[in-house]
């Protein structure tokens, strides 16, 4: 086996292993999730488990000008404020938040902006800005009105959030955060993907899968509870799962795609790892970013192979974009519940979609229907425009 | 010319935040300017301000670090990105909205500009930060990541900038941009 921290010395040479997370150990006690598969954590568990990808054609909006017509979507007009101010408040409820509990409680909340935002007059958009919409939701929550966050660091913004509020509660700045992300698919970046040419013209997302075409967008909405297992346990509150470790990093490479080697995702990975206090090993699943286009997918299969070596080939791997789609700003807490859900029903969801082996992606991929596992940990991961990595790895409790 | 900069002392709130947050300043810059009239244009980013304003005030900040510039392909140590702003790209959102609205396509420069990290991946390339690129709402938001990522050992320093496009016709585009870094205690002279 490859050893992890050979990547580290390799490439990240003045950080220092030792300062790397804080002593306390942060927990998830309550989480809520809206999906194409429907509103719950229920119908998410089992639409993925399902193997049946959620893509249709859109009804939202009107998409005749557009190259592709398909995503993954809700019925109806689903309002975002509305869906994300429920699942934080479906959340805080699964935790069993008190009132006065709620009101000392920050929430970092991972979204692209108020929808109305770009269609009000200029001198109103101030109003409809990021901040604003945070503060809404925190609002009408009850949750803390100091130390909100808007995290709008694109397909990272969930997952950065979530290790950010790990970081905290662990180094015992924060003794618990809520995190929430939304994205809801709309026309602006339904025709902005499309005219980028990023989305699937063939319906399907079939991530390290001979013939991928590229992305679908999804609806996901997700929030999650996270404090010290300290606090938890002094308020006899179930834990759901173990935040163990976090890893972030950068490519330095181009403004939009990944470094081909993935060096910056293996950076995240090994930090990951290192704060989890885990071999590669130990890890019993992989939810990939696994975006499903020409660029990103042998990316991050090297990115795995150096930072895993030869744990890569063993480990179980699905990408879940290609079941509920690419929620952009909400992906990371999105997967994150789903690989949260998964380990904790033992049973890993398939990477659909997949036609044959590419050469350049070879990983051993859930395939055909879902796999029963007995996995401790799972690591759940994320790549962004600007390069930015993330890696998140739970752990049962 | 006398409209004042969106985000009125951009910089002064950008130094409080980061002495809040018990961060050393290396470098530092602004825009405007006294000599600025126009942001300077940045290849591959059309019809809008935003990302060449968070490229130029960014590469200010870096040629401007006390002991000599940010060199590109430096490689002591990994800096991470930092990108603050109220509203984002705002020009190219209500843009994208307005040809949306009509019926017309997008043209395809336009998809990775509206996202902010995007500009932040041009900088990494550009002056080889590969530490961690986030962006957030709040200057104290930002500098607060910043100092977390520091000291959670993802980032030796940071490169945080605060760019905010006008929205009122009496306003200017403004940026700020530090390299904040947390000293050791005996870097402090035992301070």
């Amino acid at each position: 086996m490859t050893d992890a921290p050979a990547v580290i010395a390799a490439s990240a040479p003045a950080t220092g292993l030792a300062a790397r997370r804080g002593p306390g150990l942060a927990v998830v006690t309550g989480v809520a999730a809206v999906s194409a598969y429907g509103p719950g954590t229920g119908a998410l568990l089992s639409g993925v488990l399902s193997g049946q990808p959620a893509f249709a054609p859109v009804q939202r909006f009107d998409v005749t000008q557009r190259r592709v017509r398909v995503a993954a979507a809700m019925p109806g007009l689903p309002d975002l404020l509305s869906e994300v101010t429920g699942a934080v408040r479906d959340a805080c409820d699964d935790a069993g938040l008190s009132p006065s509990q709620r009101a000392r409680t920050p929430l970092f909340l991972a979204i692209h902006g108020d929808p109305a935002m770009a269609r009000a007059g200029r001198p109103d958009q101030p109003a409809h800005g990021p901040e604003a919409f945070t503060a809404a939701v925190a609002g009408s929550i009850g949750l803390a009105e100091q130390h909100i966050r808007c995290y709008m660091s694109a397909c990272v913004s969930a997952s950065s959030a979530i290790a950010d509020a790990a970081a905290l509660i662990a180094r015992g700045q924060a003794e618990r955060v809520v995190v929430a992300g939304g994205y809801l698919v709309e026309p602006d970046q339904f025709a902005l993907f499309d005219a980028g040419r990023v989305l699937a013209d063939d319906g399907q997302v079939r991530p390290f899968s001979a013939g991928r075409r590229g992305i679908l967008l999804g609806d996901g909405v997700g929030a999650v509870v996270i404090e010290s297992r300290q606090v938890a346990r002094m308020r006899r509150a179930p834990v759901l799962i173990r935040l163990a470790g976090w890893g972030r990093s950068g490519d330095a490479y181009h403004p939009c795609l990944p470094h081909p080697e993935g060096l910056g995702l293996a950076r995240a990975v090994v930090a990951a790892l290192h704060r989890a206090g885990l071999a590669a090993g130990s890890l019993g699943y992989i939810n990939a970013h696994g975006s499903g286009t020409s660029h990103s997918d042998p990316a991050e299969t090297n990115a795995l192979r150096l930072s895993l070596g030869d744990a890569a080939a063993e480990i179980p791997v699905s990408s879940t974009k290609s079941l509920h789609g690419q929620a952009l700003e909400a992906s990371g807490i999105l997967e994150l519940i789903v690989t949260l859900l998964a380990i904790r029903k033992g049973m890993l969801p398939v990477n659909a979609g997949f036609l044959g082996a590419d050469e350049g992606c070879r990983l051993s991929l859930v395939l055909g229907e879902a796999l029963a596992t007995t996995a401790q940990f799972a690591m759940s991961l994320n790549s962004a425009f600007g390069g930015a990595n993330t890696a998140l790895v739970i752990g049962l409790p | 010319m006398t409209a004042a900069p969106v985000t009125s002392g951009g910089l002064t709130a950008l130094q409080a935040a980061a002495a809040a947050a018990g961060l050393t300043v290396l470098s530092s810059a602004s825009w405007p300017e006294e000599e600025d009239s126009e942001v300077t244009p940045l290849a591959g980013f059309i019809d809008s301000n935003f990302s060449p304003l968070v490229a130029e005030v960014a590469g200010r900040a870096l040629r401007n670090r006390a002991g000599g510039p940010v060199q590109p392909q430096a490689t002591a140590g990994l800096t991470a990105i930092v990108l603050v702003t109220a509203l984002g790209d705002i020009t190219s959102a209500t843009r994208v909205a307005a040809v949306v609205d009509a019926g017309t396509r997008v043209p395809p420069l336009q998809f990775f500009q509206c996202v902010p990290n995007a500009v932040a991946g041009y900088l990494a390339a550009r002056w080889h930060l590969a530490g961690p690129v986030a962006c957030v709402s709040g200057t104290s938001a930002g500098l607060d990541v910043a100092a977390l990522l520091i000291d959670d050992g993802d980032a030796d320093d940071v490169l945080v900038v605060r760019a905010d496009l006008a929205v009122n016709a009496g306003q200017r585009d403004s940026g700020a941009a530090i390299l904040v870094t947390r000293l050791k205690p005996s870097a402090e002279g035992g301070s």
